[in-house]
C-alpha cells in the first residue's frame, strides 16, 4: 500500500477466555429445570406458566425457581451453586 | 502490528470503518509512541491487568497503552490507566451491567493525591468541562478501552437508549486544597500521601445552583434534587454522588457538619414516598428491597441508599454557587478505589 505505516491494533482478541460449551440434553423427561427470576415484574407469572408446561407436557421431574434482586445484578453465589448442583438445565430471562 | 494509511484523514477513515474509535479522530498508535508510554511503568507489556466485560478481552499493559495513545494521552498517565483498569474489573463494579445496559451510565474517574497535580488533572474550574488535556484524554482513553478491549460498541453490546456526553470522557480530580474535610481516598482508608483512582457508574450530572448560606437550607434543596421518582437509586438502594463546590462545602463545614454528618442528613431528608414511583417501578422496588426494608407500602419512605455512608461526596470546582448531583446506577454498581503505582 502506497503511503502506509504500521500501528498497533487496539482491539483485544475475542477468544481470550477458554470456552466451555454447555451440555446438551436429549430430552427433558425426568430432568430438573431451574429458573432465575430476574426481578422484573411478571417474570414470576411467566415462570409459573412455563413450569406447568414443562411438568405437564414434557414430563420434567421438578422445577426450581430462584430470584435475584434485579436484572442488572448477578444471582447470589449460593443460588448459582445450588442450581449448578441440582439442575440439568437453567433458564434465565426477561419478563416485563 | 497492522498496516494503515499514512495520511491522517485516511487513517482516521480506516479506524472509523472498523469502529476502533469513539467517533473522534485518533492519534496513530505507532511503535514509537506506544513504547514511550510503556517506559512509564515497571510492569511488563504482556501482563494482563484485567479482563474487560462484556467480551472479557485482555487488558494487557500494552493494549492499555495503545488505546491511551489513540486517545491522545501523554505517556505519564499510563499508571493511572492501569489502576483504572484494575478498578473497573472489580466484581462489585459490575462492569458487565454498565457496559450493556440501556441506562446512560458513564464511567466517571475521580483522581486523588499527588498524581493529580503531577499530571495536571483539573479539580478546579470546569473540571467536568473542557479545556484540560489530562481530564479529556484520560476519560477518552477509558472509553476506547471499554469499546476496543471490552467490546461494548454502541448499538451492539452497548444498548444505551440515548447514552450521555460523559461516555466520551468523564474524569476529574478532587479539589483537595479547597476541601474542608478529608479527601475521598483518605475517607476510604488510603494514606493521605497515596494517589488513587475511583471509578463510579454515573448516570449523568444535574446542576444545583443555590445561594443558600445556611447549612439546613442548602441540605434541604440538595435533598430535594436527589429525590426524583425516576432515579433508579430508589429502586435498588443506590450509591448517589455529589460534587460539592468549595463554597457549598464551606457553608456546611462552617455550620459544624462533618462529611459523615452531611451524608446522614441528606440520607434522611432525601427519603422518597413510595407512592411517587410509577406503579411498575413500585413493584420493582418492592421486589428488590424487601430483604432490606421489609414490606413496602405506598406511604413508606424509601432511603436513596442502603446506608447513609453509601452517598458519595467529593469537593471540586472553583468559585460559584454550583454543586453537581450525580445520580448513579442504583445498587447495581459500587464505586471502586485503587491505588496508583508505577
Amino acid at each position: 500500500m502506497a503511503g502506509t505505516m504500521l500501528v498497533f491494533d487496539p482491539v483485544a482478541p475475542r477468544d481470550g477466555e477458554p470456552g466451555q460449551s454447555s451440555r446438551k440434553l436429549d430430552d427433558l423427561k425426568g430432568k430438573v429445570v431451574g429458573f432465575i427470576d430476574n426481578g422484573k415484574p411478571n417474570f414470576n407469572h411467566l415462570v409459573d406458566d412455563l413450569a406447568e408446561l414443562l411438568v405437564g407436557k414434557y414430563r420434567v421431574a421438578a422445577v426450581m425457581k430462584r430470584a435475584k434482586r434485579g436484572p442488572g445484578v448477578p444471582a447470589p453465589d449460593e443460588v448459582i451453586k445450588e442450581l449448578c448442583e441440582r439442575c440439568d438445565a437453567v433458564i434465565t430471562g426477561s419478563g416485563d | 502490528m497492522i498496516e494503515v494509511p499514512e495520511r491522517l484523514d485516511e487513517l482516521n477513515r480506516f479506524f472509523d470503518e472498523r469502529r476502533w474509535s469513539d467517533g473522534l479522530p485518533v492519534v496513530p498508535s505507532t511503535r514509537e509512541r506506544v513504547e514511550r508510554m510503556l517506559r512509564q511503568t515497571r510492569r511488563a507489556p504482556e501482563e494482563t491487568i484485567a479482563r474487560i466485560a462484556p467480551v472479557f478481552g485482555a487488558a494487557t499493559v500494552e493494549r492499555i497503552a495503545i488505546n491511551a495513545v489513540l486517545a491522545g494521552c501523554h505517556p505519564e498517565v499510563l499508571p493511572v490507566l492501569i489502576a483504572v483498569a484494575e478498578a473497573i474489573a472489580a466484581p462489585e463494579f459490575q462492569l458487565q451491567s454498565i457496559q450493556a445496559t440501556t441506562h446512560p451510565v458513564a464511567v466517571w474517574i475521580i483522581i486523588n493525591g499527588a498524581v493529580a497535580g503531577r499530571l495536571g488533572v483539573n479539580g478546579g474550574g470546569n473540571c467536568l468541562g473542557p479545556g484540560t488535556w489530562a481530564n479529556a484524554t484520560l476519560g477518552r482513553a477509558l472509553r476506547l478501552i471499554l469499546q476496543n478491549i471490552g467490546g461494548a460498541l454502541p448499538g451492539d453490546m452497548d444498548r444505551a437508549t440515548q447514552g450521555q456526553p460523559g461516555k466520551y470522557t468523564f474524569c476529574c480530580a478532587e479539589n483537595e486544597a479547597e476541601n474542608p474535610w478529608e479527601p475521598l481516598h483518605v475517607e476510604r482508608g488510603f494514606a493521605p500521601d497515596c494517589s488513587t483512582v475511583t471509578v463510579v457508574g454515573a448516570a449523568g450530572t444535574v446542576n444545583m445552583n443555590s445561594h443558600a448560606k445556611d447549612a439546613g437550607d442548602l441540605l434541604r434543596v440538595i435533598a430535594d434534587t436527589m429525590a426524583f421518582p425516576v432515579g433508579i437509586d430508589y429502586v435498588y438502594g443506590g450509591e448517589p454522588w455529589l460534587v460539592l463546590s468549595p463554597e457549598h462545602a464551606h457553608v456546611l463545614k462552617r455550620d459544624g457538619l462533618s462529611k459523615a454528618g452531611v451524608k446522614h442528613r441528606l440520607w434522611n431528608e432525601s427519603r422518597l414516598a413510595a407512592h411517587r414511583l410509577a406503579a411498575k417501578d413500585f413493584g420493582r422496588t418492592q421486589n428488590a428491597r424487601r430483604a432490606e426494608l421489609g414490606e413496602i407500602a405506598p406511604d413508606s419512605l424509601l432511603p436513596i441508599s442502603v446506608r447513609p455512608q453509601d452517598i458519595g461526596i467529593i469537593v471540586a470546582g472553583s468559585a460559584g454557587t454550583h454543586s453537581v448531583y450525580v445520580p448513579a446506577f442504583g445498587g447495581i454498581s459500587r464505586s471502586v478505589t485503587r491505588e496508583v503505582s508505577s
